[in-house]
């Protein structure tokens, strides 16, 4: 009780602080209000977007994408991963493979696929869901080859099938780095999103800080920017840690 | 006594990595575990003694030579024989009673049969009020225990521990090989134990197996004439026969650990 008391004041205070001195900065520089506004600018673009529904809809349209992405990550991408990762020889193949699209960002495919698949709302998934898969594989992958083989040894002295050493062993053996794959995959995943979302969106929050710069509309890109950030810090406290900690930290696989 | 593991003319030979040179870990080994009896291997560190053990537990080929349980040849893993690591390989995601388990759900045992082994071996290895915690939160004399309880809950024809206290402070050392004393005495369990210790080698075995250095080769066997109910501690400390067959097995190693320096 004391220490959570504790760190929501110090963190109030900071916040506080900050506020004061952008205010007073917007107040005092002799530059034009659309260069920097003031904090209160920022909070009545959030009560206007949300009063005529802009903002939630935007919202609403970027969340749905990355859920979107984050399930395909989940439900496509461990599978996919694991089963490359069992087999030692697929592993050596694909560890390369997937090693250099993986750097090859969502991002970086959008001039071809602006090419392929169209200026819209296809080209934003596939980026985006590109984005996403690739950490999700080759982190799912990394973590059935990093299973110490005494595991696998020791369950094979019991008598164990094949099966159930990959049951039983390789994937929970395997999912720290999965936890990881998925929270490494949604993070990129978010960014290009928002980039995409950027150079080919018609909607969402990437469409919204890149339409208001030609109207010089800069409370809303900063409001814009400050969702962005706020929506991902939720997703992963009210989401993924909920998640790690129900499993790995109660197994007490990873060092903090 | 009949034999339970008879190994005879046993190689094994593997390719170092590094240097691509052929490395002679065993050659020529000969050796019999008896019915019931607590066998441990002594050597040099490096003289092939768990190499040994893993041939017999199916976890690496062997080059030349046999080894039969209960004159059937092992190539692969069974349940058969139960294997203690020296690191505790125990699984991290699973509870202490699902560790012990692990072993009755491969082979099927069905649920209630299984809580009853399983309740009996956590009391076996003193783990009571343990059984919902995971590894992690158990020290490594409380792993080991888990381990050994795991094995013992298959109920294998012969238990095969390597170096499984070499990890743990002496203190619980002390404590393992005795609780260890009493288990064997308790289930009768046919034991290849592999060790460096001297004195643990002595105080566990019913004979005690010296190993040449690399190649390991069978240099002596000890015999070590004290009943189970006579190993504790408190009582050797000052026992001529345990004394005796100590320094016997000390100058034994030693000689082999000498050559190579």
């Amino acid at each position: 009780m004391g220490r959570y008391w504790e760190i929501a004041s110090t963190w109030t205070v900071i916040l506080a602080a900050s506020i004061a001195v952008w205010s007073l900065a917007a107040a005092t520089l002799p530059v034009p209000d659309y260069f920097l506004p003031p904090p209160a600018a920022v909070l009545s673009a959030f009560v206007e977007l949300t009063a005529k529904g802009m903002l939630p809809m935007f919202i609403g349209e970027s969340l749905r994408r990355i859920v979107l992405a984050a399930l395909l990550g989940l439900f496509v991408g461990v599978p996919i991963g694991l089963a490359l990762g069992i087999s030692h020889r697929t592993a050596q193949f694909a560890y390369p493979v997937l090693n250099f699209f993986q750097s090859v960002s969502g991002i970086a495919w959008l001039p071809l696929m602006l090419i392929w698949f169209g200026f819209g709302e296809r080209t934003i998934l596939i980026a985006v869901n590109y984005t996403v898969l690739f950490p999700v594989i080759f982190n799912a992958l990394l973590g059935i080859r990093s299973v110490p083989p005494i595991y696998v040894n020791a369950l094979r002295t019991l008598g164990a099938s094949r099966w159930r050493i990959v049951r039983d062993v390789l994937v929970p053996g395997a999912l720290p780095n999965i936890a990881m794959g998925i929270r490494l995959g949604l993070a990129y995943g978010w960014r290009a999103l928002i980039a995409a979302e950027m150079l080919v969106g018609a909607n969402g929050l990437g469409f919204m800080i890149f339409n208001s710069q030609a109207f010089h509309l800069t409370a809303r890109i900063m409001l814009g920017m400050g969702i962005i950030g706020a929506l991902w810090v939720a997703l992963d406290y009210f989401l993924l840690r909920p998640i790690e900690e129900a499993t790995i930290d109660r197994w007490g696989m990873v060092q903090r | 006594m009949t034999a339970k593991i008879t190994i005879r003319g046993l190689g094994h030979e593997f390719v170092n990595p590094f240097t691509r040179e052929r490395v002679l870990a065993l050659d020529g080994v000969d050796l019999e575990v008896k019915e019931g009896e607590f066998l441990t291997v002594v050597g040099p560190s490096g003289c092939g003694k768990t190499t040994l053990l893993n041939i017999v537990a199916g976890l690496l080929p062997k080059t030349r030579g046999t080894v039969l349980l209960d004159g059937h040849e092992v190539t692969e893993p069974g349940p058969d024989r139960g294997v203690v690591f020296q690191e505790f390989a125990i699984m991290p995601w699973r509870t202490v009673e699902k560790n012990i388990a692990h072993g009755l759900e491969i082979q099927s045992v069905p649920k209630e049969e299984r809580a009853d082994i399983v309740r009996r071996f956590v009391d076996l290895v003193g783990l009571r009020g343990f059984e919902r915690k995971y590894p992690h939160e158990l020290s490594g004399g409380m792993k080991q225990r888990v381990a050994v309880a795991r094995t013992l809950a298959a109920n294998p024809q012969v238990m095969l521990m390597d170096e499984p206290f070499a990890a743990v402070d002496s203190q619980t050392r002390i404590t393992l090989q005795e609780e260890l004393n009493v288990i064997a005495q308790a289930t009768r369990k046919t034991i290849l134990f592999v060790t460096h210790n001297v004195e643990e080698a002595v105080f566990l075995g019913d004979r005690c197996c010296v190993f040449s250095g690399r190649p390991g080769r069978v240099k002596a066997l000890v015999p070590v004439d004290i009943p189970r109910e006579r190993r504790r501690w408190n009582l050797l400390m000052s026992d001529p026969t345990f004394d005796l067959a100590k320094e016997k097995v000390f100058g034994l190693v030693r000689e082999e650990v000498g050559k190579e320096i």
